[in-house]
């Protein structure tokens, strides 16, 4: 059923200076899901994500999008980008412009889209990142969270097909962590296609319908998030740790706490459902432990 | 400066017309410089203070902390005007003669540097007035709609921006190297100032390409298009504007 939607096939590139920063990376995007990108800080992920949409032409492989090359003509181009946002890691070079409603206005004014639609589209990507109150504020006296929001927002408008973003939940803080996540939940429901990257486990593991992990410019495993990480070694080689969910749940395993057949916690609320209550022994001190 | 731009963002006035607010202060300002009396540019400091302070709502303190920046620099100017060095003793109004020299002001002269002064500083409360209540962003609109050719608008767009980025760059690395005891002799204020320079032009390039990639993700094609909120238009404001400038320039028509 699943319908693949971009594609990198061996993609290789090199920075100017001679870094190579992506080797034969291969990796398949299907139509509507949510994909994470895993890895350590310089892994590529910001590398390959600007492949995606064309600022960045590999060495040699290609992008697929739709089954097809995809072109690298101004024209070709413009119209990649519609398909495929991207959301920056750092909120300051993305907002150019001093006001928060031009900013967010300027995406969807380049679609060449009538001025009643703009300013509708505008007004919901503000509503969706809970910005309206920030649009009549200029961007330098916003906080590093509400710049994030507003550089979410102005991509958020031109209502792109595949929403990448680079890193979104670095530097916010948890509430804000959180309704991002539904954001993007709401945003995977309307059938958008998500990729994501970021180097917080727990996050990719909980969120994602599928997981790659990325090391050194190579994809080194991609699969779903569950099975992925059973392989320790793949996290390892990557410089990451496994999730809490998944730690706590092996440790809990290897007490005798749960059946060995209980499947993976996806979410908390799997992991504190599936432990039993107390009987006659004394109950370890794990909530307290492991409250985050 | 920093002062400026934040009030432009929250006095009581942001909410009128960048147009309206232009054309006042931009008429009075015109009509002040061409005033051959000094009682226009006396008015004009009363209007603007009385815009800037009580429709505006700005701080008294503030508004009379701006008008001193300039005050050092204006005596001076003015001063130099005013006083006159000459070995012939006549014609001077308050004098004093040493060794033949004789230092002191001549009528006239004081009368061009009294004007000189007040003209200034009236001029320059108009400015205030622009800067301290319509946005930068605004004002770049309404130079957009007078037709300034979009490559400068475009490049104001981006300068104001940057200078709150680069500013905050610099900060960040000035403090870094404050705590790691830069600027704590003449040899190495001198060191640690090169080196945040040098650091801040690396950044420079750096900024720019990624502004530059991010703009191109969200189909940039070479100009800047961006919707401004719009504002009401008030035919009320532009009869209180008439009502002030027809007056002023009768004053400098007349009082000769």
């Amino acid at each position: 059923m699943s319908e693949l939607i971009l594609e990198a096939v061996d993609l290789e590139y090199s920075y100017p200076d001679g870094t190579k920063a992506l080797r034969k990376v291969n990796l398949q995007v299907q139509k509507g899901e949510k994909l994470a990108i895993l890895g350590s800080n310089g892994a590529g992920k910001s590398t390959l994500f600007m492949q995606f949409n064309g600022i960045y032409r590999p060495n040699s492989g290609s992008i697929k999008y739709q089954g097809q090359d995809i072109s690298y003509k101004n024209k070709a181009l413009i119209e990649l980008r519609k398909k495929v946002g991207i959301v920056f890691q750092d909120p300051d070079s993305q907002l150019f412009s001093a006001s928060v409603y031009q900013d967010v206005s300027f995406g969807p004014l380049n679609l060449e889209l009538s001025e009643e639609e703009v300013i509708k589209r505008v007004k919901q990507a503000l509503t969706d990142t809970e910005t309206t109150d920030l649009e009549d504020k200029p961007t330098h006296l916003l906080s590093y969270g509400q710049k994030k929001r507003v550089s979410i927002a102005g991509v958020l408008a031109m209502e792109p097909e595949i929403i990448i973003f680079d890193e979104p939940t670095a530097g916010l803080d948890p509430r804000h962590s959180l309704e991002f996540m539904q954001l993007l939940e709401k945003l995977s429901i309307e059938g958008k296609t998500i990729i994501l990257s970021t180097h917080d486990v727990d996050l990719a593991y909980s969120w994602s319908d599928r997981m790659a992990i990325m090391y050194s410019g190579e994809i080194i495993a991609h699969g779903a998030p569950g099975k992925l990480f059973m392989c320790p070694e793949n996290v390892e080689r990557a410089d990451l740790t496994l999730p809490w969910l998944i730690e706590m749940h092996n440790e809990l395993v290897q007490k005798g706490w749960l059946p060995p057949s209980t499947p993976l916690p996806k979410t908390r609320e799997d992991l504190f459902r599936s432990v039993p209550e107390k009987n006659h022994q004394p109950t370890p001190d794990i909530y307290h432990r492991h409250a985050r | 400066m920093i002062d400026i731009d934040s009030y432009a963002y929250s006095n009581n006035l942001k909410t009128v017309h960048p147009a309206e607010k232009l054309l006042f202060a931009m008429m009075t300002m015109v009509v002040c410089l061409t005033a051959p009396t000094v009682i226009t540019p006396l008015i004009v400091l009363a209007l603007m203070a009385g815009g800037i302070v009580i429709k505006a709502g700005i701080p008294a303190r503030v508004f009379v902390k701006l008008m001193l920046v300039p005050l050092s620099f204006l005596l001076i100017g003015v001063l130099t005007i005013a006083f006159s060095v000459s070995t012939n003793p006549l014609g001077f109004w308050l004098a004093q003669t040493m060794y033949g020299l004789t230092v002191g002001i001549r009528y006239p002269d004081l009368n061009t540097a009294v004007h000189l002064f007040l003209r200034s500083l009236g001029a320059v409360s108009c400015l205030y007035f622009l800067a301290l209540t319509t946005p930068m962003t605004e004002l770049i609109s309404v130079l957009n709609k007078l037709k300034v050719p979009v490559i400068i608008t475009e490049l104001m767009v981006l300068i104001y921006r940057f200078i709150f980025v680069f500013m905050e760059t610099a900060t960040t690395i000035r403090r870094a190297q404050l705590s790691r005891s830069g600027y704590v002799s003449m040899k190495s204020s001198y060191r640690s100032l090169s080196r945040l320079f040098s650091a801040l032009l690396g950044k420079v390039f750096v900024k720019s390409q990624e502004l530059y990639n991010s703009m191109a993700a969200r189909c940039y094609t070479g100009e800047i298009k961006v919707l401004t909120k719009k504002r009401p238009v008030s035919f009320r404001n532009y009869l209180i504007i008439t009502g002030f400038e027809i007056p002023l320039i009768l004053v400098n028509l007349l009082w000769r």
